[in-house]
């Protein structure tokens, strides 16, 4: 069967998605964490529980 | 379910062929992924991104969503997606209830507040399911698989949700109100007795529509076995049945739940990922309100492979990949090109469904599966007017040529 995709272009956009999520982690707190820098905060193991949403809003009786 | 995920047994040959190459690039992607986020983060991010590649094998060879389904109900007169949908929610609410209301310390449900902003996310959120040709799950599933017309739904999705976060907090403003969990008003077997009674009103409603129009049942949700092959090879090239599918979000729901604390969520990756190109272009998110509260303000500044929507995403959209290499479907997929009207349909299908997701507190993983789940009056009413707002998207499909 004919092939409908590139491969060539397969491997580029995931190679570019790699990338990309290796220039958002190299400049992350948890990768200075990791680094050994202390003083950070990383995501990894904090949650907001006092929110009101799976997305972090606030709940509509606290608002002004 | 989208459109090209509606697979069709018996049309595979007979001689298992699978597409080695988008089977060993998904594993070759899995294993890099899995082992960055094994060594910079900690092992349980590492469970979760399992956990969404199985998530993702499993919508895609169950051909499992919502879109369809609804679509299906409404065109077809056919219950059998919707009645699937109505079992998984069932069952998530059996196992996750009482998980959540044991008083472990750490777990929170998907609950949300009950308002305007939830009435008019959700009911966009229907429409554009049905212009952009799939949910929240059914989106990632399908650019997974290779579909080229998802992946400028999968596009204007996230700029929508970067949109609606920008928009949130106004909407927050207006009528509504805390979240309203139902566990508080009628205790945990309660709420489990009402969402069960509530779940099996509608799964008499859905029988009566589809007996009235053809005078009986199909009862495919309730197959056990695969149709065209072996219980091996189904497992691994598809198709599966919708009991196989049903087991292992139900169960992929709760594990997610017990490792990282929190339901299944899909779209809230998608803001952070929109978030991010935007500041990359030089735009300052944090002068906008969403981007100030603590949750979202911490998963704009860290990296994507500590936030598990995220990391789950990734899993999801490669387990896709991986099922449609094994069932050498990729390469069908990728036919799917979007031109003129369709195209159309693909962009503001994708704003329509980022923007209401939003609004609406996720789409129809994160405030639907996970909502009911968690026993949450706001994933009632998301249902409801994410239905109302797919009859619309159905009238709507024909002007974007796209076939009902």
């Amino acid at each position: 069967m004919e092939r409908a995709y590139h491969p060539t272009r397969i491997l580029v956009v995931l190679g570019i998605i790699l990338v990309l999520i290796m220039a958002d982690h190299l400049s992350s707190p948890t990768f200075a964490f990791n680094s050994g820098q202390g003083n950070v905060q990383t995501a990894l193991t904090q949650r907001d529980e006092t929110a009101c949403a799976p997305c972090g809003a606030p709940c509509p009786s606290t608002r002004d | 379910m989208t459109d090209s995920a509606v697979l069709q047994p018996g049309l595979q040959q007979p001689g298992w062929q699978m597409d080695r190459f988008i089977v060993v690039t998904a594993l070759a992607g899995f294993a890099l992924l899995g082992g960055l986020i094994w060594l910079e983060t900690a092992p349980f991010m590492v469970a979760l991104f399992v956990i969404g590649t199985v998530l993702g094998m499993a919508l895609y060879h169950g051909a499992f969503g919502f879109t369809a389904g609804w679509r299906n109900l409404v065109v077809k007169k056919r219950g059998a997606g919707m009645r699937a949908q109505l079992v998984l929610f069932g069952l998530s609410s059996l196992i996750m209830v009482p998980m959540l209301y044991s008083g472990q310390a750490g777990l929170v449900g998907a609950v949300a507040p009950v308002g305007t902003s939830l009435v008019v996310g959700s009911f966009i959120f229907g429409l554009g399911m049905q212009l952009g040709g799939g949910c929240g799950s059914g989106t990632l599933f399908t650019v997974g698989a290779g579909n080229i017309r998802m992946v400028v739904t999968l596009v204007f999705f996230i700029a929508g949700t970067v949109l609606g976060s920008i928009h949130l907090p106004w909407w927050l403003d207006q009528p509504g109100f805390d979240p309203v969990p139902l566990v508080n008003t009628f205790g945990v077997s309660g709420a489990i007795v009402v969402q069960l009674l509530g779940l099996g009103l509608l799964a008499r409603w859905v029988n009566r529509i589809e007996r009235k129009a053809h005078g009986n049942l199909e009862r495919d949700e309730l197959l056990w076995k695969g149709q065209a092959h072996g219980v091996f090879r189904t497992l691994l090239s598809g198709r599966w049945p919708f009991t196989w599918a049903i087991l292992i979000l139900a169960a992929g729901n709760a594990l997610t739940l017990a490792f990282s604390g929190a339901p299944w969520s899909i779209t809230f990756a998608f803001n952070v990922w929109g978030a991010k190109a935007l500041e990359v272009v030089g735009v300052n998110m944090s002068q906008f309100e969403f981007w100030t509260w603590e949750y979202p303000a911490m998963a704009l500044k860290d990296s994507v492979l500590t936030n598990v929507p995220s990391v789950m995403n990734f899993g999801l959209l490669l387990g896709a990949m991986l099922a449609a290499g094994l069932a050498n479907r990729f390469n069908e997929a990728s036919r799917n090109r979007p031109e003129g009207r369709q195209f159309l349909a693909s962009v503001v299908g994708g704003l329509l469904l980022g923007y209401g997701a939003r609004l609406g507190f996720g789409c129809n993983i994160g405030a639907l599966f996970s909502g009911i789940a968690s026993a949450s009056l706001h994933a009632w009413i998301w249902f409801a007017c994410a239905f109302a707002g797919s009859l619309l998207g159905i009238r709507l499909r024909p002007w974007f040529r796209l076939p009902n």
